[in-house]
């Protein structure tokens, strides 16, 4: 009887398992049949594919973690739709193979010998993807685009450079007021505010792509599906399944199409660090970042890409509350660490420790580079840091420091480097200094209101020139958010931004940067980097320090 | 019972109103705005944003508007993705996750109850330890790390499945696995529990004193009152799994919604907020109301009418 029992279950179970794996299938049907072409390859045949396949298709699979924020070019401000728009648009001018602001839409362009009126020629065989020509009055359109107040573009205060746009951007000016002109069909005229030595590396930001204003006149909506989206760049949007994948292929219409040596891409949407790498691993992708856990083990590869990135990670200090009202005793905690070992044994990934604030990879006017040029202006020196200390206590007549907080915003990685510092200023300085850390949200606002003593930052360029970042701590910035200012400093900095004398300029900023150490009003920790895996036979991605990736010049084999 | 249906129905629209109050109430007080990021950005770009999206408003116009946009269930553009509606993202990744939802529930019910059965019947032998050992695990054993254990092993390792994505039946299997184990082993263990008193209940001895056969003792009258407290947690598990997981379907990058529920709090995405709370209130407050249904059939003492009275 039990023994009947038993085989009935049993028998029960084999039929369940049966249905419930026919249940499986059955409830996968539709999205069978609705995208039979896509991912489908992206598996363990894709190796059998580029064999069997006569014709070679070259096939790059990368990933961009999330869906793009948008691939309006004047909406979409950040890594995730820069990086596809990049490939997909073209500037005036485009970053080349040294990362430096070349011709791009443009073929050529006069600037006026006070520096102020630009005049840009566009090139004769210029198209869209749906072969429509560029004009000028496309790049008008879209920067007034960009420079509308009702658009509110994230992107906005970069056009500020350009005569008339601050004020229309603020609401006060009129979009006429804007000074560019289509002087003609492939002309362009632009007058800027004040001389601006790196306005040409300004407009390779995708803020400053062109828009096809006769397709955006028809569809505000272009930019937002695959069919209706019209770029100039070396490759067009193919298909875009929202949050799932973009397809991009090479785009024929693009003035330099016999450059583009890809005849595809495809960019996935995987938002985990271990996945992504586990697809890399399977050959699903071709480039992959390093998940945290797996530095040690892989930062040494052969094919592990390490470059510059333009940016750094840093505390600031805030100057209007008690103790880092005092210079010295600021720089007393910046003496106190030890970079070198933040950098290589807590946040590791082959970052480099930052002696200074202006990350390297900016090349000056006569050809060395900004960080070289100006050195290192804070380092580890404990008794220096013991010594400015006691001058700073003596000065505010302190016998003990008042309480100290350091607070970050929450993640694993800031986490560690707090605790790093922690125990550094302990160490090097006999201070005890109490961690605290809160949600991105609440920390940033609670650090644009001073209310935080000692805060992280971080600081992402957005144009390739030293000034981006220094401008930050000009007098009432809305990126200050140290309580810092200083007549002096806001001179070096609009001298720095406007000096037509290139060599001079930088001088400017030098003087700029030293200030900023000489102060103290934040403590450099590390820059970044970009560490990607790229698997074999990839080559030729540029990935510039600033900003994004160029598949223009990739290959794959 | 159509009074009881309207007056549920009367009874989940002011629940839902208070849902909403509440939540444009936490909303806004929690500090931060969807506009802080790494990136550069001035007083006069803050302001335009700000305006464009109605923040710049007093909380009762917001409010209003959150109102009036619940009302014609038009919940405007996401912040985070502002050429994306709420209702372009939540119609995108609903039926991702609801598919994934109701395989999971399918294969999670089906073995649970099998595995609770089998437990109850060979109580303390080592079927039963087998399977509460499983159960057991299952409840222990994280989703996520489950899933990454499936992904190094079946996927990396044995290169079975894919290791994520989601396009043919073969990526739907290792999710499904991931997710379906805990539910699986919490249903497993409650049949088996209540199988276990209700095979003590006298209307079972008296069913086999009848001579019937011990499928029939079992499947009609064992299952079905033992089943009572499986359909009791099915409301809140259906609106949990069917609306998406974020864990699981960030592992294996799967395009459902799971990733609205956390990551607009994170970006303070408002309108996206509001969209996936109404959204989830309302398909809870559906499903809870199935399960009262799904009561009355089951066990017909229970007359839905009744609690009218109540």
């Amino acid at each position: 009887m039990k023994k009947f029992l038993m085989l009935l279950l049993a028998l029960l179970t084999v039929m369940v398992i049966a249905a419930c794996t026919a249940n499986e299938d059955a409830g996968e049907d539709p999205t069978d049949s609705e995208e039979p072409d896509t991912t489908e390859e992206g598996t363990n045949d894709d190796d059998e594919d580029a064999t069997d396949d006569g014709t070679e298709e070259k096939v790059l699979r990368l990933n961009n973690g999330i869906e793009p924020s948008s691939l309006d070019p004047s909406i979409g401000f950040d890594a995730v739709s820069w990086d596809p728009l990049n490939n997909l648009m073209e500037g005036l001018t485009r970053l080349d193979q040294d990362s430096r602001a070349a011709e791009g839409v443009a073929e050529s362009w006069d600037i006026s010998d006070d520096g102020l009126t630009y005049t840009f020629h566009l090139r004769e065989d210029v198209n869209w993807s749906n072969g429509d020509p560029v004009v000028a009055e496309d790049f008008v359109f879209a920067w007034k685009y960009m420079l509308d107040p009702e658009t509110a573009s994230p992107a906005a205060f970069l056009g500020y450079f350009i005569e008339g746009a601050e004020a229309f951007n603020s609401g006060e000016g009129s979009a006429d007021d804007v000074n560019i002109t289509a002087v003609d069909e492939k002309t362009l005229e632009v007058v800027l505010e004040a001389p601006t030595g790196f306005f040409l590396d300004l407009l390779t930001n995708p803020a400053f792509f062109p828009i096809n204003h006769q397709v955006a006149q028809d569809n505000p909506n272009w930019h937002t599906e695959a069919e209706s989206f019209v770029g100039n760049g070396p490759f067009k949007l193919e298909s875009w399944e929202h949050d799932v994948e973009m397809v991009f292929t090479k785009n024929e219409h693009y003035w330099d199409a016999d450059t583009v040596k890809l005849d595809k891409v495809h960019f996935a949407m995987v938002n985990d660090s271990n996945t992504q790498y586990q697809m890399f691993e399977s050959g699903e992708l071709d480039t992959a970042s390093i998940p945290p856990e797996l530095s040690d083990e892989l930062i040494d590869g052969d094919n592990v890409f390490i470059g510059d990135y333009g940016g750094l990670e840093f505390y600031r200090f805030n100057i209007t509350e008690e103790p880092f009202h005092n210079k010295n005793i600021r720089k007393a905690f910046a003496y106190a660490v030890n970079r070198a070992d933040i950098a290589e044994y807590v946040v590791k990934n082959g970052v480099e420790p930052a002696y200074g604030f202006v990350s390297p990879g900016f090349t000056s006017p006569t050809g060395s580079d900004f960080r070289d040029e100006n050195g290192d202006l804070v380092t580890f020196n404990p008794e220096l840091a013991q010594q400015y200390l006691e001058d700073g206590m003596a000065e505010e007549g302190y016998n003990e420091l008042p309480e100290i907080v350091l607070t970050y915003n929450t993640s694993d990685s800031n986490k560690a480097v707090a605790e790093a510092l922690q125990s550094m200023f302990n160490e090097h300085l006999g201070v005890e200094v109490t961690l605290e850390n809160q949600e991105w949200n609440v920390f940033a606002e609670a650090q644009q209101n001073l209310e935080l003593q000692f805060s992280r930052s971080s600081f992402i360029n957005d144009y390739s020139d030293p000034v981006n970042f220094l401008e930050s701590f000009v007098t009432d910035s809305y990126m200050n958010r140290t309580g810092f200012s200083s007549a002096e400093y806001d001179e070096l900095i609009e001298k720095g931004k406007s000096e037509t004398d290139e060599e001079q300029r930088w001088e400017y900023l030098y003087e700029a940067e030293r200030m900023l150490a000489e102060e103290m009003i934040a403590m450099p920790i590390r820059y970044y980097n970009t560490v990607v895996l790229e698997a074999d036979g990839v080559s030729g991605i540029l990935r510039h320090p600033v900003g994004y990736f160029d598949l223009k010049f990739a290959d794959k084999n | 019972m159509l009074r009881y249906m309207l007056k549920r129905l009367l009874i989940m629209v002011i629940t839902l109103w208070i849902i909403v109050t509440l939540t444009f109430v936490l909303m806004v007080s929690i500090p931060g705005s969807p506009f802080n990021s790494d990136q550069t950005s001035n007083e006069i770009v803050q302001a335009n944003l700000e305006r464009h999206y109605n923040l710049d408003k007093p909380y009762h116009i917001q409010y209003l508007l959150y109102l009036k946009s619940i009302a014609t269930l038009e919940f405007g553009p996401s912040i985070k993705q502002p050429n994306q509606t709420v209702n372009d993202l939540l119609g995108r990744g609903f039926p991702i996750s609801f598919e994934l939802g109701i395989v999971t529930i399918i294969v999670a019910v089906v073995s649970g109850i099998i595995l609770g059965i089998l437990a109850a019947l060979r109580h303390n032998g080592i079927i039963d330890y087998m399977a509460m050992g499983i159960a057991v695990l299952g409840i222990s054993i994280p989703n996520f790390i489950l899933a990454t254990l499936l992904i190094q092993q079946l996927a990396v390792n044995l290169e079975w499945f894919p290791v994520a994505t989601w396009s043919s039946p073969k990526h739907m299997v290792l999710p499904v696995l991931a997710l379906a184990t805990g539910p699986m082993a919490i249903i497993a263990r409650l049949t088996r529990s209540t199988m276990l008193e209700v095979l003590t209940q006298d209307y079972i001895k008296m069913a086999r004193a009848k001579g019937l056969t011990p499928w029939k003792v079992i499947m009609k009258h064992a299952l079905r009152n033992a089943l009572m407290p499986v359909v009791t947690i099915m409301g809140t598990l259906l609106a949990g799994i069917l609306t998406g997981t974020f864990v699981i379907e960030q592992i294996f990058a799967i395009p459902g919604m799971g990733k609205y529920f956390v990551e607009s709090i994170n970006h303070r995405d408002y309108p996206v907020i509001m969209g996936t709370t109404v959204f989830y209130s309302a398909f809870l407050i559906i499903m809870l109301f199935l399960v009262d249904i799904a009561y009355g059939i089951l066990d017909p003492r229970i007359k839905v009418n009744n609690k009218e009275g109540e």
